[in-house]
This record gives structure tokens, C-alpha cells and sequence, in this order.
């Protein structure tokens, strides 16, 4: 097995008094999609906060390439070559598409106080890298904000590809889309990996996950409770851990000591344990 | 899948280029100045004359410093409500320092462009250190300076203004450079006139064709956004403010110069006017958007109409109510060709 | 059917400001003014400027604006007035006059310094001006004709010889707007001849509601202070206001300039005393010496300003003035 391209061992991250997450061990290789699926409140924000260096980890290590480090800011990890898309995309609605593109990497001509945006590279570029993606963008002068949902997605992992990331960490990509741009987006997420990147793709849709994912992790109230490969993992495991079997049989315990109404309700909550297992 | 690179202009059709066209934030404030030049040009041949057109530049090329300047800070996402009370605060310390002190003009200068710079440092810093509203710090920063404008001036010459710059050395080289006309086809333009192009098109320049200007968009536009994809908005913004501050020093120059003496109100009730015009050229009050054309082209505006109501005769008490009607349709008209262009296609 | 609205809105705002077009003002033709040349009588079209330092609602300044527009009309002659109190909006308003070549300007200088460019390009173009209410001593030196006005400090000096007459022995000297000479004259002046000690107090005339306020600060704190002057029949108002408030009946207080307002106030003893420097002659006058030297190459004053004031009114002819003062001439 290749050294992985990050890796994490017993994350822990606690704000104040509250723990967000405990002993979190997972890892990252080139070519593969790891999925990263919890419920809401399960702790994976505060996953990939650490993982593009917006946070810092309080126990555990990280690692790049074998090495232990501690990324001191988002500028740091992208340098290193993680990208991370943001569920609110990090673009700015108002801005063009090549403006977002190279967003903070722009690329210059000139030196000293002449130092200028090259322009027609920034265009170029853009247009070149989106297609190569297979994104169909007629004009990348159109702002941001008249981009389709799924379009915005594949923006944002296009620049991500183009500028240099190894690893690739998506945020909820799919919540907040429909069924025909989620499967655009999922799309893209094979392009990447084909391309030799390494995926890490939260996300709380397992039916999502499980098409695209070489590796599943699922979090639960900032602790991991399920970690393997896709041969080990099948779809209806990860979609009855995902949907909280354990704690469904223990809610219906409580109302079947229930009276009447109750008692119906605990009756139909068994029967969806027993085909979920 | 296509691997082919779509050739862009080809399958553009005429109807986006058009599109491309109208949707820049400055289309609202040329097209404005136009009706409103032609409006007053019909009426008064005098309004067209070389004389009067030297005329109404007068007062739009400082409204228009200004406005170049607090419209990028606006595009940066950013209110400073103490830029015209600025203007007031650095032409004082050129007076007092030449009148009083008796140092020669161009060491006054600098020393009042040091201190603008540094209240401009202040003023981004509490903003970005605070997160409060940048128009909260801002209007504490005007009424700080309104206080020591008067009080300071007061404390050194016992009145509430300072006259006498015309005699202190240095006044000539540059009262020549930035307060003096210019004559051109027989009639006399201010230089600061040209002092106000070259500000509009740094700034133009700097907005469109630098990695800042990108920065700018950003910060304005969505600032976590941009903080995360490696943008130094902190560096961005408090450098905004210092740009405020030096177009306040510029200005407060080039009008002390001009008149000689300084009141200690100068520029108090400014600060909405630049706004105002930058609104009218297309910023958005909500920050990301907007133009360095479109700010100088609404102090145009502001310039003719101000102007143009004295030589076609109107009652100039008036003038606030057009003022307030011309905002109106401005941003009417910018809101709606906003809309027309970000329509999901 | 929103795009339509939105052209509607558009015309409908232009349409606003053509009427007013036509509603408003007079026209300015480029054509200077061709009265027939008849001595005195017949001065039709000659076109005036009046430029003060005045801002518009201002209760002094619409009176000078009355005497200038009833002056245009009594002699048919064409006066136009503009005011502003920023220096540079007042230069810009002389130079927009010179580019309409009128035949006369009339200006009032509180800051002359930041004046004397605008004027003396007037003078150049070979237009006569004329400088009323503030800047006298200034007013020869930029090639003005004449002053039309009241010499501040003789009148301050009046001012501070009546309070002491009646009985002030510590007197504030309330000046109500920044950087006027004049005003700091008047105070000078009644400074000389007081007597006792005089603290000048400085308010904004464009804010009479804390002008009044701290004025009534001052009475509250200063026990001494027995008398107050004001400079303006505005802040004369806000004073008698401030006395009442400051519960200190013992105070005299006396005003420049005024109005209907002031002279309630004098019959009914709130004020003792208001020095008329008679700003609808400071209008009216120019005017009518304009076309006169235009038509006659008359000039007034023979090198001295010529004095509009002061004039005392008091309760003894207050009736007489009162009369006047509700029409807004006086």
C-alpha cells in the first residue's frame, strides 16, 4: 500500500468544554474516493476544518505524505496541494467565472507597481480547464451567480484540479441540489479521481456516497462509528448506519412501555429496523 | 463529452454581447450624465460654453476624487463617513503648520499626508479588528475629527479659521501644481481636473487589471469566501481606508491651495455626497460590485446638475430635491439592469 | 410589464423637471443686457448676480434677497441670487456668474481670502461688483466699487456702550458663524467700550436648537454672566429661549438684526435692544447703484463703504418697525 496522501490518527478537536470530535483515524490515497458520511451534528464541518487547515487538531496527529505537521492556515494546506470546496463554494456570486477561477492565484505579467492581471490568460485558462473537465460553460465572463447549482460545483472542483491538488475535500457538494445536477456533480468527482487525485467526499446521503466511494467512514456525534473498504461495506449497512439503527431500536424501547398510540408507533419503528438489517 | 475547446466568440450570439455591454455597473451613470448634460446644454448656451463647462468641472473633479476613492472602499464592502470631514482635517494641518508654524508648504503637505494616512490605518484597523460595521467606526472617526478640527484651530489662532497660506513659502510651486488653471482653447481649467482623470484611471486600472482589484471584488463580494481561497482581505481592506484618506488629503490640498484659508468645518456634511455619486455610478451598498468610471461620472452629474440649476435660472433651493430625485432613478435604473443581466439563463 | 413601468417612471421624472423649466426662474439669454441708455429711469435688462454666504432659509439672508429682488423689479433689471456657506461652492457660484457675463455681481465676503481669486476674474472681465454685509475691509483691495453694510466694529462698539447702559456688567458675545470677520468685529468692538468683561460663545447658526442649548449651558454654569448679545435675529430667538430655560430673568439680552419675532419679543421686554443693520437696503442698494453706473457711470460712497446701520429698536419705536418686519422687509 502506497503511503497515503493525508492521513489523520486520533483527531480530536474540542471547542471549550464541548467535544466536536474524538479519536479520529482515517486515510487519504491517490486515485480513490473516501466518503465521509454523519448525520448533521456528527462533527464532519469540524472534520474538514482541520483538514484545510482552518482549524487546528488539540489530539492526534496529521499527517502529508508520512509526515506529521500542523497546517497554520488555509493558504498553508492549499500550498501543500488540499483543496477544499466549500458547501457555500467560496465564490463570489457577483464575480465572473474566470474572475473566481483563479481567485487568489491570479496570474501576472509585468514586475514592481506594473505587475498586472494577465487577463486573456485568466480567460483562456478557464474556459480550457472547463471543458477539459467536460463542463459546458459557453461564455466564463457571466457571473457566478447565473451559474446553475450543479455548474457552481463543477467551477469550483475544476479550479481546484487545475491548481495543483493532490487531495480533493468536498463539502456536502450534493445537498443542496436535484437529482439530475447531483449525478453532474458526481460526475466530476470520478474525473477527479481518474485524474490521480485523492477524494475526500462528505456528505449525509449514502445513496450519493455509495456509487462514487472507494472507502467509507461514518461519523456519529464526533466519534467514528464505522470505517472500510467498499467490498467490506454494502449499501444497505451504510445506509442503516447512516440512518441511526442503533438508536431507532432504542427509541422504540422506550415507546413500547408506552401506552396505546404509543405502542403502534414503537410497532412500526421495529418493523423498519428489521428491514433495514 | 466534448475535449474540443469551444472557440468562445463564435457561439456568443449578438444577444449576449449586448448583454455584456449593458450589464457593466458604469452604463447607468454614462447614461445619465448624457440626459443630463443634454438637458441643461439645450437650455443654456452658457451651460455649453468652454467657460461653462470649466464651470461645472470645478466642483465635480474634487467630488470626484473623493468618489473614485470611497467607491473602491465600497466595492471592498466598506463605509468611511469620515472622508469629508478629512478633507477639513489635513488642509488644517497645512494651514496652521505654514501659518502658525511657519514651515514652508511642501513639508506641511507631508506631514498632513502621514497623518491622513495614519487615521486611514486606524480606521481599517478597528474595522477588521472589531468586525463592528465599518459605518459605526467611521462616524465615531467624523465626529472625533469635527471636535479637533474646531477645537485645535481654536486652541492655536483664537477663530475658526486659518487664512494666510499665500505667504508662506513654497506656496507658488504648489499652489501651481495643484490649486492653479490651466488654459485651454482660451479658457482656464483647473488642474485638478486632470488631477481627478489620473485618479480615475489608477483606479480603473488597478479595479480591472490587477490581482487587487480581483482581491477587492472579493472582499466586498463575500469575504469568508475569499479569506479561504487564500485572498489577504484584512491587508485589502485596511489599505482601502488608507486610499480614502489619501484622496482626503489630495483633496484638502488642493482646496487650501486654492483658497488660501481653511474653515474648521470644511467637508462636514461631504461624506453622504461621495456616496451618493458612487451609488449613482453603480456600487452597490452591499458591497462587490461597482465601478471607478461610474463613481467619476456620477460627480459629473452632481457637478452639471449643481451648476446647470444656477445658469438655467432655477430656485436653488431646490436643488436637494433633484438631487434626491436623480438618486432615486439611478439606482432604479441600476437595479434593473442588475437583474436583467444575472437572469438564470 | 415592469420594463414598462420603469420607462413610465423615467418620463414621468423628466417630465418633473421640465415643468419645472418652465415654472421656475428667469431665463438667461447670452446677449448682454441692452437697455436704452436713458440717465436713471429706464434700465431694462441688465442682468445681476447676487452671491452671499448665505444658505438657503437662512431668516437674515431671505431679506437681502426680497430688497435684491425688488429692486430687479422696480428698476427692470434681471437679479438672480445664489448663496452657499462653503467657501468654494461660493467661488464657483461667482464664476459661474463672470461665464454668464452679467452685467453686475454682488457678493457678500465672510472668508475673503477664499474670494479674492473669483472676484478679482469678475473684475478682469470687466464686471462691476459690489461687496455687501461682511468683508468691508477688504472690499477697496479686490476693486469692489463699494461696500454696502454696516461697519462691525462701530456697530459692536454701540452695542457694548447700550449694554453697559443698561446695566450688564459681564457680557456674552454670541458669534454664530465660523470664520467671520465681521462678527468677531462686532465683538471686538463691544469688547472696547463695555466696560466690564465680555466672553465671546461660538454656536452654528444652521443648528438654533443647540445654538440655544448651549447658551442656556453657559447661563447655567457662568452666575456672573448678566448679559448676552447675539449677533443674528435667528440665535436672538434661541437666546430668549435659553434664558427662560436657564432661569435667569436677571439676564439683559440684546441682538443684532431682526425680525417680527425679535420685535414681539422687544414688546414684550424679553429683549432690550436690536441693532438694524437693514439687510433689504444690503439688497435692494447694489442693485440700484449697479445700473447706475452702468447706465451713468455713477458711483456711491466715494471710496467709503456706504452704512446701512446701526440702528436701535427698541420698545419706544418697536410698533413702528413691526409693521414692516411682518412683511419681510425689515
Amino acid at each position: 500500500m502506497s503511503t497515503p496522501l493525508l492521513e489523520v490518527r486520533g483527531i480530536g478537536k474540542h471547542y471549550g468544554r464541548v467535544v466536536a470530535l474524538r479519536d479520529i483515524s482515517a486515510s487519504v490515497h491517490a486515485g480513490e474516493v473516501t466518503c465521509v458520511l454523519g448525520d448533521n451534528g456528527a462533527g464532519k464541518s469540524t472534520l474538514i476544518k482541520i483538514l484545510a487547515g482552518v482549524h487546528q487538531h488539540d489530539e492526534g496527529a496529521y499527517l502529508i505524505d508520512g509526515a506529521e505537521i500542523r497546517l497554520t492556515s488555509p493558504r498553508d494546506a492549499l500550498d501543500r496541494g488540499i483543496a477544499t470546496v466549500y458547501q457555500d463554494l467560496a465564490m463570489i456570486p457577483l464575480m465572473s467565472v474566470w474572475r473566481n477561477f483563479f481567485l487568489g492565484s491570479e496570474p501576472t505579467l509585468g514586475f514592481g507597481p506594473l505587475r498586472r492581471f494577465d487577463v486573456a490568460k485568466a480567460k483562456r485558462t478557464a474556459r480550457s480547464e472547463l471543458a477539459a473537465m467536460g463542463i459546458d460553460i459557453r461564455d466564463v465572463d457571466q457571473s457566478v451567480g447565473t451559474l446553475s447549482g450543479g455548474e457552481r460545483q463543477s467551477v469550483a472542483i475544476a479550479r481546484a484540479v487545475y491548481f495543483g491538488a493532490r487531495v480533493l475535500i468536498l463539502d456536502e457538494p450534493t445537498s443542496a441540489l436535484g437529482v439530475k445536477q447531483a449525478g453532474m456533480v458526481l460526475k466530476y468527482i470520478v474525473q477527479a479521481r481518474e485524474r490521480g487525485l485523492g477524494v475526500v467526499f462528505i456528505t449525509h446521503n449514502p445513496h450519493h456516497a455509495y456509487p462514487v466511494g472507494d472507502h467509507f467512514i461514518v461519523l456519529n456525534r464526533g466519534r467514528m462509528i464505522a470505517d472500510g473498504a467498499k467490498r467490506d461495506i454494502g449499501r444497505d449497512e451504510l445506509t442503516s448506519l447512516m440512518a441511526g439503527g442503533a438508536e431507532l431500536e432504542a427509541l422504540s424501547h422506550e415507546l413500547e412501555h408506552g401506552d396505546g398510540g404509543l405502542a403502534e408507533v414503537a410497532e412500526q419503528l421495529e418493523a423498519e429496523v428489521e428491514r433495514l438489517h | 463529452m466534448t475535449t474540443a475547446v469551444p472557440a468562445a466568440d463564435e457561439r456568443l450570439t449578438d444577444v449576449d454581447r449586448f448583454r455584456r455591454l449593458i450589464i457593466r455597473p458604469e452604463l447607468g451613470a454614462v447614461a445619465g450624465a448624457v440626459i443630463v448634460f443634454t438637458f441643461f446644454a439645450i437650455q443654456s448656451p452658457v451651460f455649453r460654453s468652454p467657460a461653462g463647462v470649466a464651470n461645472w468641472l470645478d466642483p465635480a473633479s474634487t467630488l470626484g476624487i473623493m468618489a473614485v476613492a470611497v467607491a473602491l472602499l465600497m466595492i471592498g464592502g466598506e463605509f468611511d463617513l469620515s472622508a469629508g470631514v478629512l478633507t477639513g482635517t489635513t488642509g488644517l494641518t497645512l494651514a496652521l503648520l505654514t501659518v502658525r508654524f511657519d514651515w514652508n508648504v511642501w513639508p506641511a503637505m507631508a506631514f498632513a499626508l502621514v497623518l491622513a494616512l495614519a487615521i486611514g490605518f486606524v480606521n481599517g484597523f478597528l474595522v477588521v479588528r472589531t468586525r463592528l460595521p465599518s459605518f459605526i467606526i467611521t462616524l465615531s472617526t467624523f465626529l472625533m475629527l469635527q471636535g479637533i478640527n474646531l477645537g485645535v484651530t481654536k486652541y492655536f489662532t483664537n477663530t475658526v479659521s486659518v487664512g494666510g497660506i499665500a505667504q508662506a513659502p513654497g506656496y507658488q510651486a504648489a499652489s501651481a501644481i495643484f490649486a492653479k488653471s490651466v488654459t485651454i482653447f482660451g479658457t482656464q481649467f483647473r488642474i485638478a481636473i486632470l488631477w481627478w482623470i489620473a485618479v480615475t484611471a489608477l483606479a480603473t486600472w488597478v479595479l480591472l487589471r490587477t490581482r487587487l482589484g480581483n482581491w477587492i471584488f472579493a472582499a466586498g463580494g463575500n469575504a469568508p469566501a475569499a479569506r479561504s481561497v487564500g485572498v489577504p482581505v484584512t491587508r485589502t481592506k485596511i489599505g482601502l481606508f488608507m486610499t480614502t484618506a489619501f484622496a482626503a488629503w489630495l483633496v484638502g490640498t488642493i482646496l487650501a491651495l486654492k483658497l488660501t484659508s481653511v474653515q474648521a468645518n470644511a467637508g462636514i456634511g461631504q461624506e453622504f455626497e461621495y456616496i451618493i455619486a458612487a451609488v449613482i455610478g453603480g456600487c452597490l451598498l452591499t458591497g462587490g460590485y461597482g465601478s471607478a468610471i461610474g463613481a467619476t461620472f456620477g460627480a459629473l452629474i452632481f457637478g452639471m446638475v449643481g451648476k446647470g440649476i444656477v445658469y438655467v435660472g432655477w430656485d436653488p433651493d431646490w436643488y436637494k430635491f433633484f438631487l434626491g430625485i436623480l438618486l432615486l432613478l439611478a439606482v432604479l435604473a441600476n437595479n434593473y439592469v442588475r437583474k436583467f443581466a444575472e437572469e438564470s439563463r | 410589464m415592469k420594463p414598462k413601468l420603469r420607462l413610465l417612471a423615467v418620463v414621468a421624472g423628466a417630465a418633473v423637471l421640465a415643468a419645472c423649466t418652465a415654472g421656475g426662474g428667469v431665463e438667461n439669454s447670452d446677449n448682454t443686457g441692452s437697455g436704452d441708455n436713458n440717465a436713471a429711469g429706464n434700465q431694462s435688462g441688465i442682468r445681476v448676480a447676487v452671491v452671499s454666504h448665505g444658505a438657503a432659509g437662512d431668516k437674515f439672508w431671505d431679506v437681502v434677497k426680497s430688497g435684491a429682488e425688488q429692486a430687479g423689479r422696480d428698476i427692470g433689471a434681471n437679479v438672480s441670487y445664489q448663496g452657499s456657506g462653503d467657501p468654494n461652492q461660493q467661488s464657483q457660484l461667482i464664476d459661474a456668474a463672470v461665464s454668464q457675463k452679467v452685467d453686475g455681481l454682488v457678493v457678500s465676503m465672510a472668508n475673503p481670502d477664499a474670494l479674492q481669486e473669483a472676484i478679482g476674474k469678475a473684475v478682469d472681465a470687466g464686471i462691476p461688483v459690489i461687496t455687501i454685509n461682511s468683508g468691508a475691509e477688504k472690499s477697496k483691495e479686490f476693486g469692489a466699487l463699494t461696500h454696502v453694510g454696516q461697519t462691525e466694529s462701530i456697530a459692536g462698539a454701540a452695542a457694548g456702550e447700550r449694554m453697559k447702559r443698561d446695566g450688564a456688567t459681564k457680557l456674552i458675545c454670541v458669534i454664530h458663524e465660523a470664520g467671520n470677520v465681521g462678527l468677531e468685529d462686532r465683538c471686538a468692538g463691544a469688547a472696547r467700550t463695555f466696560g466690564g468683561q465680555v466672553e465671546n460663545l461660538q454656536v452654528n447658526v444652521s443648528d438654533l436648537n443647540a445654538a440655544g442649548s448651549t447658551i442656556a449651558a453657559k447661563l447655567q454654569s457662568d452666575a456672573s454672566a448678566n448679559g448676552v448679545l447675539t449677533l443674528n435675529n435667528g440665535v436672538a430667538l434661541a437666546a430668549v429661549q435659553a434664558i427662560e430655560t436657564a432661569g435667569r430673568t436677571d439676564v439683559k439680552l440684546g441682538t443684532f438684526d431682526l425680525d417680527a419675532q425679535v420685535l414681539d419679543a422687544i414688546k414684550a421686554d424679553k429683549i432690550t435692544f436690536a441693532i438694524d443693520q437693514q439687510p433689504y437696503l444690503q439688497g435692494y442698494l447694489p442693485v440700484v447703484f449697479l445700473a447706475l453706473y452702468k447706465s451713468n457711470a455713477n458711483t456711491v460712497g466715494g471710496g467709503q463703504p456706504v452704512l446701512t446701520g446701526p440702528g436701535f429698536v427698541d420698545k419706544s419705536n418697536a410698533d413702528q418697525v413691526a409693521e414692516f418686519a411682518g412683511k419681510g422687509t425689515r
